[in-house]
């Protein structure tokens, strides 16, 4: 009864079943990487933007490459360890593997986070610019105030009230707020904004929710009265009671402060008379169109109707739907400055939007964005005065950051250093690439400073040597290094210059985009290899001693899942991080 | 699985070998990426970089495929199957690439000299 | 002419002859089963209660196409909560939105809900290690993983329908960039219906992958002693077939669907243009510069297998029960199993011929041209095959024939209506218009649909030890044939005359003066709108023409004529020597094959019918001698 050939070959095929089933299973995964193979393939050879080169540090991709080399070697030890019935030996040698396993994804992780808190922006004339964001907060005024002093460590409280200069202030006079759609965590966060500016939302207007049509008064008169009648028993201190004790309706008076819990009950209502409203109307609607069927007496079949005819119930519903409003407005005493995050708000003419179609009306007040810049990036500039026939050159000089004096004084020693390349190379018959000519990179940023210090002028050839080289910086750019902090200028963009920004997340452009799923499919495949070879270390005791064929058999198979998961990285490094 | 276990003993300095192959390799390919006195086509990342880079590449996982995965000795079945995986991995992503890369009609991708001519976009 | 046990209506005990005499409790032995047959089972039940889902759907949007101004009836809308319906119908009438949506998931739950796990997981998990020899699949703890995937990622799909932004609704194809910010005014994505979508998605490939490792690895390893290549029955070869499409092509599908989720929650451009503008959300906030025709290559790669994934179960099981019927073997066994083989490999080269309009150069599209119009090739084979074994056969025509038959001129409209579509410049007038639905329609409801119901008829009695009644069987047969034809012809006619595909308004914009003009067929849209009533009705009563059938099958688990012996039909393949039902194991006897699977009325055998498992008397030699071993 047991299932034949689980670890004795079968005779004509020469294999056991789960080799079989593994090698099938690796073909599938050549399909899944391949297919983002093909992806990237296809995103690179069609961008219509400069695809970064070398953007990536080299190193951390390196150690990884030699780590998993050295995981693939082990495992193959671990195996053959079993086949030779070493127990000791398997485990110490499954034992490195592993452990090589979890250094891959620390690495992997040390990457991925200081890219995460890395910052990009796209200025509207294409200049992109990458670094840290600096801190901030609204002074007792409201007004944005950015720190870029690189001063002592900031307080607890100090930390509480300050946030990234990156984002939206706008002097909100008054919210308004889809029932269906508000977005509790954006209320609470509207909230707590408000309330350290010491201000409370309140309900605009008295409103009334008739959540079913037998608490409707029939009477507009009626209606008025029983309002009334509602607003001043409020006023003499009752607590706003439900619309006639009914359970259905519910009455928030004038001035209310805005809770959670009031938006909830508000929609709660407020559905109860859409779904009642739905079905009223849809009676109504069958019943007209059963009268214009049987009026003239032919059978209509609709599209023809659709000719003019339009049967529309609105005329006929007066005082049998239910009434409630979809949106609740709530305004300030006097304009509050909010501030939120610049991805989640798309600014409009005196009021402005969030994701959730929460409306703010109001002023945006002064939101510049305050950057310690560690990279200029002048790619796509120089990509669009190609295509449009102007001289790059020109074009940037014309640019916003040129204003800055002390991006011009850098973009002197570019253009000194890049001519000295330039130089060198036309005795080889080569130029320089897009990169050199057109991208700052915070090496070069540092060897300027570094150039600065030392009293060099522009285009000394000792320059290139001041560049931090593989093993500074194994990150990326390192904000926290006080030499850094001087060789990155600060600067602050205006709201209406930034045109997209992003961390380097997937967001920011399709090679990150790529880089983060490929890796980060990678990665779960090496924590899955990982914890399968972890359970054969440590949990199967029992099978060798019972049998340890199948268990020599057993590793060999997630052995050579492992291999796969090194071949894959084999091909992705090159990939990503060296072209 | 059907190697015995002279066989496997035999093979363990091969492995070792093997893995310092890959090391080597693996440093070939990053000095010829980084390093300027190994540019060997234009300056900078260009078709010689990747064509390099993608063959060193392949030659490692071949070795990692033939020696560690023991595909060199395997059954033909094995052969069968997972080639059949390579086959139509490349059929998707060469077939995928060319179908913009159509000689008679674009031309040249960049520049379009071919019958069509498409108008590069404004990016707003 | 003998079987090799007895027969005994039993009712799944699997006390078998003294090996293991482990009582299973009742959630490991119906619930949590690693046994393939109760997998198979549970993969079917479900999968018709998908189909029926599915079908409920196709009513509704039906009922938009033919009276697109009126209310939902009271019978189709009954059941549906006040909330929904105030929230998803205006005025009690299907709008755009809720056509779109139910037009997607229609689609998604037929393919991927209901036919894929009915012809290949149910009938293929059931049959195919009976039909081996083998005890259960090689990986069955593999297998129950597959099934239990494959629930989640299907009540993932349901429940999308609840969500305030409700199921997904950018067609089945999902197509970027639509699909890529389609409900993306939810702020949490993962209540979003489109993400919930690709997340079952991700589950539902998953599920397949872990099944087609499944059935490869079973079907070369645990053959039986004596089952050669070229004595498989050909439902195993087509299973064969079906998994390998399987697993290589939904891969890319799951790729597609990660980078769709990653540009859905991380916010990436994978297939977002530069310069994307919509109504509802202005300029999009995204980097650009991506390809919504990388998102079609990827998902055409898998959409052109996933065809013959649907289509090969249901020639599998028509192609057992003809020589069955017909007392004769399978015509052209071995073209079959070459043309089955071919079909596969080309299947894989074919799959930009849905995408004749995206622009792509001459040489390319002249490439697919040409591998379509070659893969139809190897199709006429398996066709023509089954219908010439037709040819001087003793048919009976009991249920499964009936179905069978039917499948062979209903599979064929489809195909030969396929043919014009494979040519890029008549796709240029046909694409996305109601003859490419007519088309696929045609292969996938009275095709393949037709063949799965013959297959449920025909191995129903192994199943269960009852027949289906033959009454209800005809009560079910007739009707569908006549509504299937009614309700998906004139999608051909109009179709060419023009009629745009998932327009949720019948067409009445059809009506308005621009219609005047005549396509190349000489034809308007306007004089064939009145078809829209006819093929609705069709569809209602195609759905009261299945009652029969649900009844039958849950009423002949009781009351059905039990079977004789455990070879009801006098087939010749191994499943039909188990007991009945198969116990725990499948075989009571050491299974050896000695001959092909479609040894029926040989003129130097006395009986009727020679099965694969009888032992040949000692005079005789055994059939053609085992092949060398295949290493």
């Amino acid at each position: 009864m047991e299932i034949p050939y689980t670890f004795t070959a079968r005779k004509d095929t020469g294999l056991f079943n789960s080799k079989i089933g593994i090698w099938l299973f690796l073909a599938s995964e050549v399909m899944l990487f391949g297919g983002l193979f093909s992806g990237y393939v296809f995103l690179r050879l069609y961008a219509d933007y400069p695809w970064p080169e070398r953007a990536l540090p080299v190193l951390p991709g390196l150690i990884n490459t030699f780590v998993l080399i050295g995981s693939s070697v082990t495992v193959v030890f671990a195996w053959a360890s079993l086949k030779m019935r070493q127990w000791g030996r398997f485990q110490f040698f499954m034992g490195i593997t592993i452990f090589c396993a979890v250094i891959f994804m620390v690495l992997k992780g040390l990457e991925y986070n200081a890219k995460w808190h890395h910052q990009a922006v796209r200025l509207d004339d294409f200049t992109i610019l990458e670094g840290h964001t600096h801190k901030a907060e609204l002074d007792e005024r409201g007004h944005l105030h950015i720190h870029h002093e690189h001063g002592a460590e900031p307080t607890e409280e100090e930390k509480k009230r300050q946030f990234p200069a990156n984002v939206v202030v706008v002097e909100a006079e008054e919210i308004n707020f889809t029932l269906v759609r508000a977005h509790d965590p954006y209320v609470k966060d509207i909230l707590a904004k408000a309330k350290e500016r010491g201000a409370v939302p309140v309900l605009a207007d008295n409103a009334f929710f008739y959540g079913s049509p037998k608490d409707l008064p029939i009477d507009a008169a009626e209606r008025k009265k029983l309002e009334d009648q509602l607003i001043k028993s409020h006023a003499s201190g009752k607590e706003a009671v439900r619309f006639g004790d009914k359970k259905d309706s519910l009455y928030i008076p004038k001035d209310t402060q805005l809770t959670v819990d009031l938006l909830d009950r508000a929609e709660d209502v407020y559905l109860e008379a859409r779904a009642i409203n739905g079905e009223v109307r849809t009676k109504v609607l069958r019943k007209l169109w059963k009268d214009a069927r049987e009026a003239d007496k032919e059978d209509l079949p609709n599209f023809k109707l659709a000719e003019g005819i339009q049967i529309d119930p609105e005329e006929h519903l007066t005082g049998l739907v239910a009434e409630a409003p979809s949106a609740l407005t709530f305004t300030f005493e006097k304009p509050v400055a909010l501030h939120f995050k610049r991805s989640l708000i798309r600014e409009g003419e005196g009021s402005s939007k969030l994701k959730d179609d929460t409306i703010i009306k109001g002023a945006v007040a002064s939101s510049p964005m305050g950057l310690a810049v560690d990279a200029v990036d002048l790619r796509w500039v120089a990509q669009r005065a190609h295509e449009q026939g102007k001289d790059p050159k020109t074009v940037i000089e014309g640019l916003w950051i040129m204003e800055n004096p002390e991006f011009k004084e850098i973009w002197e020693r570019h253009s000194a250093q890049l001519a000295i390349l330039t130089e060198e190379l036309k005795k080889d018959g080569r130029e320089p690439t897009e990169n050199d000519k057109y991208r700052i990179d915070w090496q070069d940023l540092v060897a300027f400073h570094r150039a600065h210090e030392k009293h060099l002028e522009p285009g000394s050839p000792e320059v290139a040597d001041l560049r931090p080289g593989m093993f500074e910086g194994i990150t990326g750019p390192n904000h926290k290094i006080e030499e850094n902090q001087h060789a990155f200028f600060s600067i602050d963009i205006p709201n209406e210059k930034v045109g997209f920004e992003s961390l380097f997340t997937p967001k920011w452009n399709n090679y990150y985009a790529i880089y983060f799923t490929l890796t980060g499919l990678h990665g779960l495949h090496v924590v899955g290899g990982a914890l399968v070879l972890a359970y054969y270390m440590f949990f199967s005791k029992g099978l060798y001693r019972r049998n340890p064929e199948w268990l020599a058999n057993r590793v060999e198979i997630g052995g050579l899942f492992w291999h796969f998961v090194d071949l894959v990285w084999i091909f992705l490094f090159p990939i990503l991080y060296l072209m | 699985m059907a190697d015995s276990v002279e066989e496997i003993k035999k093979a363990q300095k091969l492995y070792i070998l093997i893995g310092l192959v890959l090391f080597v390799f693996t440093v070939v390919t990053v000095a010829v990426a980084t390093q300027p006195w190994l540019d060997f086509g234009a300056h900078g990342f260009d078709k010689a970089d990747m064509t390099i880079g993608l063959l060193i590449a392949t030659v490692k996982a071949t070795l990692v495929g033939a020696i560690f995965m023991h595909l060199n000795h395997e059954k033909k079945l094995v052969y069968w199957v997972f080639g059949l995986g390579i086959i139509m991995g490349i059929a998707l992503m060469l077939l995928t690439a060319l179908s913009f890369a159509d000689p008679i009609k674009y031309g040249n991708p960049k520049t379009g000299d071919g019958f069509y001519n498409p108008e590069i976009p404004e990016i707003n | 002419m003998s079987s090799a046990s007895e027969a005994h209506a039993s009712d799944g005990h699997h006390d078998d002859h003294g090996d293991h005499h482990h009582e299973l409790p009742f959630w490991k032995k119906y619930i949590f089963s690693t046994d393939h047959k109760m997998i198979g089972i549970q993969y079917g039940i479900t999968a018709l209660l998908f189909l029926a889902f599915g079908f409920y759907l196709m009513m509704v949007m039906r009922w938009s196409i033919a009276y697109p101004h009126e209310p939902l009836p009271g019978w189709m809308s009954w059941f549906l909560s006040d909330d929904w319906k105030a929230r998803w119908l205006q005025d009690g009438k299907v709008t755009g939105e809720t056509y779109n949506m139910f037009g997607a998931m229609h689609g998604t739950i037929m393919v991927f809900l209901g036919i894929v796990p009915l012809g290949f997981a149910a009938f293929g998990n059931f049959v195919t290690p009976l039909q081996i020899g083998a005890i259960d699949m090689a990986f069955p703890k593999l297998n129950m993983a597959s099934y239990w995937l494959y629930l989640l990622g299907g009540l993932v799909m349901i429940g999308s329908f609840f969500v305030e932004s409700g199921a997904a609704k950018s067609g089945w194809t999902n197509y970027s960039p639509l699909a890529g910010f389609a409900d993306s005014q939810i702020v949490n994505q993962f209540l979003a219906g489109q993400t919930q979508w690709l997340l079952g998605m991700v589950f539902l490939i998953s599920s397949s992958l872990l099944g087609a490792v499944n059935f490869l690895t079973t079907i070369i390893n645990l053959r039986a002693r004596g089952l050669t290549w070229m004595r498989l029955p050909f439902f195993v070869w087509a299973m064969l077939v079906t998994g390998f499409l399987l697993l290589l092509a939904f891969p890319p599908l799951e790729v597609a669907a990660l980078m769709q989720l990653m540009d859905r929650t991380a916010g990436s451009s994978f297939f977002m243009p530069s310069g994307l503008y919509t109504k509802t959300a202005g300029l999009l906030e995204a980097s650009g510069s991506g390809s919504p025709l990388l998102y079609q290559h990827l998902f055409w790669f898998l959409g052109h297998p996933e065809v013959y994934v649907l289509l090969l179960p249901a020639i599998a099981c028509v192609a057992e029960i003809i020589p069955t019927n017909t007392r004769k073997p399978l015509w052209g066994y071995k073209s079959m199993v070459y043309a089955v083989i071919v079909l596969g490999f080309l299947s894989f080269i074919v799959w930009a011929h849905h995408m004749y309009l995206t622009g792509m150069g001459p040489v390319v599209s002249n490439f697919f041209q040409t591998t379509t119009v070659l893969i139809s090739i190897p199709s006429v084979i398996l066709l023509t095959s089954m219908l010439i074994s037709l040819w001087g056969g003793s048919i009976r025509f009991n249920q499964p024939m009936l179905w069978a038959a039917a499948f062979i001129p209903m599979f064929g409209i489809g195909g030969l209506t396929g043919l014009p579509l494979a040519f890029n410049l008549v796709d240029l007038h046909l694409h996305d218009t109601y003859y490419v639905i007519g088309h696929f329609h045609y292969v996938v409801a009275p095709g393949v649909l037709f063949g799965l119901f013959a297959g449920i008829y025909h191995w129903y009695p192994k199943i269960t030890g009852r027949h289906m009644s033959n009454f209800l069987g005809h009560l079910h047969f007739w009707p569908s044939l006549i509504f299937m034809n009614l309700l998906f012809f004139p999608m051909l006619v109009q179709g060419m005359a023009g009629f745009h595909r998932r327009w949720y308004n019948g067409g009445d914009a059809y009506l308005s003066k621009a219609s005047d003009s005549v396509n190349i067929f000489g034809n308007t849209v306007a004089e064939w709108l009145w078809l829209n009533p006819v093929m609705s009705w069709a569809a209602w009563l195609l759905a009261a023409a299945q009652i029969p059938f649900f009844i039958n099958f849950w009423t002949s688990i009781w009351w059905g004529k039990k079977i004789k012996n455990d070879n009801p039909w006098d087939a010749t393949t191994l499943e039909w020597s188990t007991p009945t039902p198969p116990p725990h194991g499948n075989f009571t006897y050491d299974v050896n094959v000695y001959r092909g699977p479609y040894e029926y009325s040989r003129e130097d055998h006395e009986g009727d019918f020679y099965p694969q498992w009888e032992a040949p008397k000692r005079d005789e030699p055994a059939e053609e001698p085992a092949k060398k071993p295949v290493a």
